[in-house]
Formats: structure tokens, sequence, C-alpha cells
């Protein structure tokens, strides 16, 4: 019985580092307007580029600032960006809450979030309550409970690899999961869910039946 | 041996006699207990690394003082009465040499500044005044540095990154006055500072856009009575200094600021869990009046 001798060879970990570590440079659409105080002379040029290491796309939506409305424009409605980064659950546990929560106003939100079993719960709570206090503080919110959750996504964070031992000396790569999560809030009551009723559904499939036509005819 | 050339943690050691297929990666395994780098330093510099010495600094400015030295104390009712009545008159007639302290002042100013004159500064403030809050409006801030102190320019700007403000000077009511000058000097005899304020009336709109564009505060076609004592300051010992913007001087009968334009909570009284908050017996409670210098 031979039995074959295997070196296991270890690429080491540093040059995958490096790879991602690499800077991507983006392209970010040139009017996205920042605040007017970080303006650089090199504002001619077309492209933004930005070092996405970080990925802070979603707390950058908080520093737009846009220019004065004229009197009879309808009132814009505030957008509160804010986000949790990197804590230990799962993105596909967390995406169950994120979509419980999404459309509803904030006390529902935060009421369904109290009295819910889940561990991502408590920190989607925390979320959505420094949400909150920024909103009323910083970005002249008037009311805090006039606030309704338009978005609300979970995303993945940066994973720790351990290893999982099986049987007659195989092995595995275990995930430590961690994730992110987004929300934003919107000023102004939630938006009104309409129902489609079926008479609704069965007129639509009649009109399109009836909108048929044959093309390329003579 | 190979772990150490490769600095590689592997759990099992690295020839290892199985059947399985040949792995590229080993993840570091939990719960490893080796030995922490005993010297860090001694291994960094082994290695190689040099740090640079580290400094504990901390950044001192000298160009402006910190605050306004022996501040003037504008007297009660100072633009309530109009120029034709005899008090009126009286006030106006008020001369800067009342005070003897500020004439001292303005002479060790005259010494280091031969081109200040008292009675044309005056209008240089006024200019000043203007052409620093049109450089807040615009957000040019090089021009802010230079018309505006350090200790004045956080004031003036904080909170104001993701506003828009939109400032007009429409006219001035009345010739700007020298009311008030003292010359400090810091830390050691002979480091001069010149403070002056001058005292201007004058029709002004302001309004305040948040992030969003929505009206904060103000209008802009609403034009106020705005009744001011600025404090010019200047580093009188550095050739290069120039008069600058130090603050403004609030007295404490100004008449109160028109409120923004959304409500705000004020938190109530501490109560206890079987008390009750009473709302009409309870008075929100105002602060007292205090002269104060922004």
């Amino acid at each position: 019985m031979q039995v074959d001798l295997f070196t296991i060879s270890v690429l080491s970990s540093a040059v995958e580092g490096l790879l991602r570590n690499h800077l991507i440079q983006r392209f970010i659409s040139k009017c996205f307007p920042r605040s007017p105080w970080m303006t650089t002379p090199q504002q001619l040029s077309c492209f933004h580029t930005s070092v996405s290491l970080k990925g802070r796309r979603w707390d950058q939506n908080n520093l737009k600032v846009y220019p004065p409305q004229l009197p009879d424009e309808p009132r814009r409605p505030a957008e509160i960006y804010h986000s949790k980064r990197q804590f230990k659950y799962s993105k596909d546990k967390l995406w169950y809450l994120a979509k419980l929560v999404r459309g509803l106003s904030i006390d529902e939100a935060l009421a369904q979030l109290e009295f819910s079993d889940k561990k991502g719960a408590k920190v989607m709570k925390e979320a959505l309550l420094e949400a909150q206090e920024m909103a009323v503080k910083n970005h002249n919110v008037e009311y805090k409970s006039n606030l309704y959750v338009a978005e609300s996504l979970s995303g993945k964070g940066k994973y720790l690899k351990r290893i999982r031992y099986h049987g007659r000396g195989m092995f595995g790569i275990m995930d430590r999961v961690y994730c992110h999560y987004f929300v934003k809030l919107v000023e102004g009551p939630p938006p009104k869910k309409t129902e489609k009723t079926s008479f609704d559904a069965a007129k639509e499939y009649v009109q399109g039946l009836k909108k048929r036509t044959i093309i390329h005819s003579l | 041996m190979l772990n150490k050339v490769l600095d590689v943690h592997s759990p099992v050691p690295l020839l290892l006699t199985v059947r399985t297929k040949k792995r590229y990666f080993i993840p570091p395994a939990v719960g490893l207990k080796r030995k922490r780098n005993a010297n860090p330093e001694a291994h960094a510099r082994a290695a190689g690394i040099v740090f640079r010495q580290e400094y504990f600094e901390r950044p001192i400015n000298i160009a402006c003082t910190a605050g306004i030295f022996d501040p003037y104390v504008p007297p009660e009712g100072d633009a309530r009465l109009s120029t034709l009545s005899k008090e009126g008159i009286k006030q106006r007639t008020e001369q800067i040499r009342q005070s003897a302290a500020s004439q001292l002042a303005i002479r060790k100013i005259k010494e280091n500044d031969p081109e200040f004159s008292s009675k044309t500064f005056a209008e240089k403030a006024q200019e000043i005044f203007i052409e620093a809050h049109n450089a807040l409006t615009n957000f040019n801030k090089e021009r802010l540095h230079s018309l505006v102190t350090e200790r004045c320019y956080p004031e003036l700007t904080r909170g104001n990154r993701y506003k828009t403000i939109r400032w007009r000077f429409l006219e001035s009511l009345e010739p700007p006055r020298v009311v008030h000058a003292r010359c400090p000097d810091m830390v050691s005899k002979g480091n001069l500072y010149g403070q002056v304020t001058v005292r201007m009336h004058s029709k002004q709109t302001l309004a305040i856009y948040d992030r969003f564009g929505r009206l904060m505060l103000g209008g802009e076609d609403q034009p106020k009575d705005v009744l001011e004592y600025l404090v010019i300051e200047r580093h009188l010992v550095n050739p290069y200094g120039s008069w600058r913007l130090h603050g403004k001087i609030v007295p404490s009968w100004a008449p109160a600021k028109d409120p923004i334009i959304k409500t705000v909570q004020i938190p109530g009284p501490e109560l206890k869990p079987w008390e009750e908050f009473d709302s009409q017996g309870y008075q929100v409670p105002k602060p007292e009046a205090v002269q104060w210098y922004k």
C-alpha cells in the first residue's frame, strides 16, 4: 500500500491582502454636490478618484448639500443615511429583520424591533435611535416621529476565517460572519401601500390582451 | 522549521501524510497558545524599521488673543433714543475722551502703527465686517482667515459647513464710531495687541438654508436694523499684522433674536414615576440677561 506524501504548501496571506488592498479607481459622477466649503483647485477634472478601501459611500450621502429652494417649490423632505458596521451577525439573518422594517414609520419600526427575539434586532434598534437623534440635531428635522424608514439593507462585513475540524484529518475553512446594516430615514408620513385587488389584476390582464397587434404586417 | 520560515501558524505539522487535496491556504487556528512577541520594539528594530522621534507638542497661536480684555459695557438704551431729542444729542455727543484708558490705548496704538486714526478707523472697520461676511457666504476660507482672527473664525463658521447662508448689507443707518480701545500685552511685556470696539447701526438681511435648501432662519426680503459692537484686533508688534475682526459684544439689554422656524423641544422638569406633569403651572425658564461677547 503506497501512501503518497504531499507537502501542504501555503500561500502567504500577506500577498493576498496586498492584492485586495490595491487602490481601485472608481468614477463617481461629477454632479455629486458636496459641501461648498470643500472646493479644491482640481475641480475641473471630470472624474473623481476615491479611495474605496473603506467603502463608506452610504454615509457620504449625508454630506450632500442642495441649493436653496424657491418659495413656490414643494418642501423637500429631509433624508438621513446611517449605518452600523461590522457587528457579529449573519447578513442573511439580518435581511429578514431589515425587510420587516422597510416602509414602516420610525415609531412602529422601533416597537417591532424591541419585541423581536433576534440578536440583530438590538443592533438595528440602536442604529435607528442614533439616526433619529442625528436627524433632529444635525439635519434640521422638526419632529422626531415624523420619519419613516425608506430603505433598510444588510451587507456583508469582513469575515474571519477559521479551521473547522472534520474526521480523518480533513478540515474545512469556517467563516466567522460579520455584517453591516444600512438605513435611510426620510421625513414625512410613511407612504401608503396600495393593495391591488383581483378585479384590477383581471382588468389589466384583459387590457394587455386587447392591445396586442400584429407587427411587421401589411 | 518550515513554519518559522514562512511565518505560518498551522495546528498540525506541515508535512502530514494525508490523502487529501493539496490545500493552498490554511487559515490561522484559534486558541493557539504561543508566546506573544515578548519585545515588539526589539523585533521591529531587528527587522530594520526606524521610527521617527515622537514630538509631544501642542500648537499655540500667537497671532491673536483668546478673548476680549476689559470689554466695553454699552450704555442702556443706546439706540432707542432718536437723535432729535435732548437725551439723544447728549448720547451722540459722548466722545471717547471720557475714558482715559481708551485714550492711553489709542496713543499706544498710534506709537506702533502710525497710520491709525480714530476718525477713519471706524469706516475701515465696517468695510472689514462687510467683506468678512461676504467671504462667509461665498465660503472663501483664505479670504476669511485674512479678515477674521483665529478666535473668531470657529464662531463664525461652526455648524455652517453644510448650510447655505445668504447675507446682504443694505445700508448703514448711522456712521460707525470708535467707542472703546484697549491695548493689552500678553505673556511678556511689550507683546502688544490692540483691541478697538466700534459701534455700528445698520440694516442687514440674513437667510440661512439647511442642507436640503429649506429656510431655517430669517428671510431674504426682511431687512433688520442691527446695532452691533464689533471688536477689531491687531497684533501691533508684528509688522505683517492687520486689523481683523475679533468678536462681537452683545449687551445684556439687547432685544431677543427671532426664533428659528422649526419647533424645538425644551427638556421639562425632572419627575418621579408617580408625579404628573402640570402643563398649565409650568413656566419655561428664561436665561438671565447678561452681557456676553461672541
